[in-house]
């Protein structure tokens, strides 16, 4: 084991920091996808992501800014307030998600480069991130972190309770919609490296894995990329040691991870109500 | 009493085709306690959430304070997803938000004045249990003290009893009482038991068929007097 961390290290540098920065950044704004009831929207969102690298291949444009573009694009419609709507936010969700499925397959059948190399980039390989890939992560996703945590006050009342908010002189929909821009930016830079299951899985399992250890806000916030950044390199190691496909065993560590988590708070609950006094 | 606190001339809300409000023309004295009454879908609460400004207001306009003062707001439901890992204590922390700076953590201040929000509404004991961990008259509890945490001039409350049993019902009605006639602050709040409120105040605001009104209920309670 600790050979295989050693040769992870030496051999695939960037790989390992590539993916424990990917994972905390969308570990920690994963937690609000969760809260916010909008798991479905990683997946979408990932999905789009895919899609715009696999248009940008058409058009001879660079993957990132085809999928910039198509995911704010997304993130923009999906922000128009769909209480008064005759069709749920979910569902547009949905439709989206079906036809940037389908359309990614039937872009990269017209693309020009070998079909392997664009299911490459489509669908990433966290192991064979670049320098290059490191540094436009890094561009994206820090200031995208920072963001999130000097606004993280006015953008978590928002969630909380939108209402009460604007009466405190909160504009919600900024912070909303700054909320959803970051998100979009980070699942963007992060999709052709990590591939949209990856994402997705960093998204939802590793904040659930925080929410189920803890009910304070801050810790949970500390607790996701915690989980993301350990589920990323013993996932790595994992799959370096044995062969397997690094994203898919990444994927495998963090479901394994939560499922450790929900029965050590299952035996935490089961055991303090016998020690409290009656 | 000095003077209206708020003012609606002529104020019209309407969801979509649909005019709930028509032609409203209120001044609500400074310092008065207005329970806003009327059947379901009278429009009690569209005319509350105008005059916060939560909703727009089709014609007409209303002048109000809150752009220099906030009020304290107490929704009619339970609006606090039960999923958000925030405690009690942190929900009324959310009530100062425009006097905290950012970055700096609670001031010693800051910090008594939530300890005695929820100690008047008997939730200290609680205050370190998440929103999900309550029964529905502490939410409710929780989110009158997040309105009164800041100290606000005008409370605006939309059935803020409507979780509550009759006990902690006629406590919070108390409390808010105590802070209208001892400290004089304005409070209007929709409620749906008149004998109860006739008992409490002289006069109430009648919002019937989309119009409004503020008419005298009799004996009453001195607030008004």
């Amino acid at each position: 084991m600790h050979e295989a961390m050693t040769c992870l290290y030496c051999q695939f540098p960037e790989a390992l920091r590539a993916g424990l920065l990917v994972s905390a950044v969308c570990a920690l704004l994963g937690v609000f996808v969760i809260l916010k009831r909008a798991v479905f929207i990683g997946i979408t969102l990932s999905e789009v992501a895919t899609c715009g690298v696999a248009a940008s291949f058409l058009l001879g444009i660079p993957p990132l800014a085809g999928s910039l573009v198509l995911v704010l694009a997304s993130v923009s419609l999906l922000a128009i307030p769909f209480e008064k709507q005759r069709i749920p936010r979910d569902t547009l969700m949905g439709i989206m998600f079906i036809a940037a499925s389908a359309l990614s397959i039937l872009l990269v059948s017209k693309s020009g480069p070998g079909l392997m190399e664009v299911n490459a980039v489509l669908y990433g390989d966290l192991i064979l991130s670049s320098k290059k890939e490191l540094y436009t992560l890094l561009a994206l996703l820090v200031p995208a972190l920072v963001l999130f945590l000097i606004f993280l006050r006015p953008i978590l009342y928002s969630f909380i309770d939108r209402e009460a908010a604007r009466v405190l002189g909160i504009k919600t929909w900024i912070w909303e919609s700054l909320y959803f821009l970051m998100l979009g930016v980070v699942i963007s830079a992060t999709s052709q490296i990590a591939g949209a299951l990856l994402v997705f899985c960093y998204l939802v399992v590793c904040p659930a894995t925080a929410l189920i250890l803890s009910k304070r806000i801050k810790w949970v916030l500390a607790i996701a990329p915690i989980a993301g950044m350990l589920a990323t390199f013993l996932g790595m190691v994992i799959s370096f040691e044995h062969d397997f496909p690094t994203n898919q065993t990444i994927c495998i560590v963090s479901c394994v991870l939560f499922g450790i988590a929900a029965a050590a708070s299952w035996i935490y609950r089961k055991i303090i109500p016998i020690n409290q006094p009656h | 009493m000095s003077g209206s606190i708020i003012t609606c001339e002529d104020v019209c809300v309407a969801y979509g085709r649909t005019e709930v409000l028509h032609q409203v023309n209120l001044e609500i004295p400074e310092g008065i306690f207005l329970p806003f009454t009327g059947p379901n879908g009278s429009g009690k609460t569209s005319l509350l959430r105008a005059m916060l400004g939560l909703i727009p207001i089709r014609r007409g306009r209303i002048h109000s304070p809150f752009h220099q003062n906030t009020a304290g707001y107490v929704p009619q439901h339970k609006v606090i997803d039960p999923l958000f890992p925030v405690s009690v204590r942190q929900i009324v922390g959310m009530g100062l938000y425009p006097k905290r700076r950012r970055f700096r953590p609670l001031s010693a201040e800051q910090r008594d004045a939530i300890e005695n929000a929820l100690a008047m509404l008997d939730m200290a004991e609680h205050a370190d249990k998440t929103f999900r961990e309550l029964s529905g008259g502490m939410k409710q509890k929780t989110l009158i003290a997040r309105a009164l945490v800041s100290g606000p001039d005008v409370i605006i409350m939309d059935e803020p009893t409507s979780e509550l049993d009759e006990q902690s019902e006629r406590e919070v009605l108390g409390y808010l009482l105590k802070l209208n006639r001892e400290q004089g602050k304005t409070v209007l709040m929709a409620h749906h038991d008149l004998e109860l409120m006739r008992t409490l105040t002289s006069s109430m605001c009648q919002v019937r068929h989309g119009k409004a009104a503020i008419v005298s209920i009799g004996d009453g309670g001195p607030a008004n007097a």
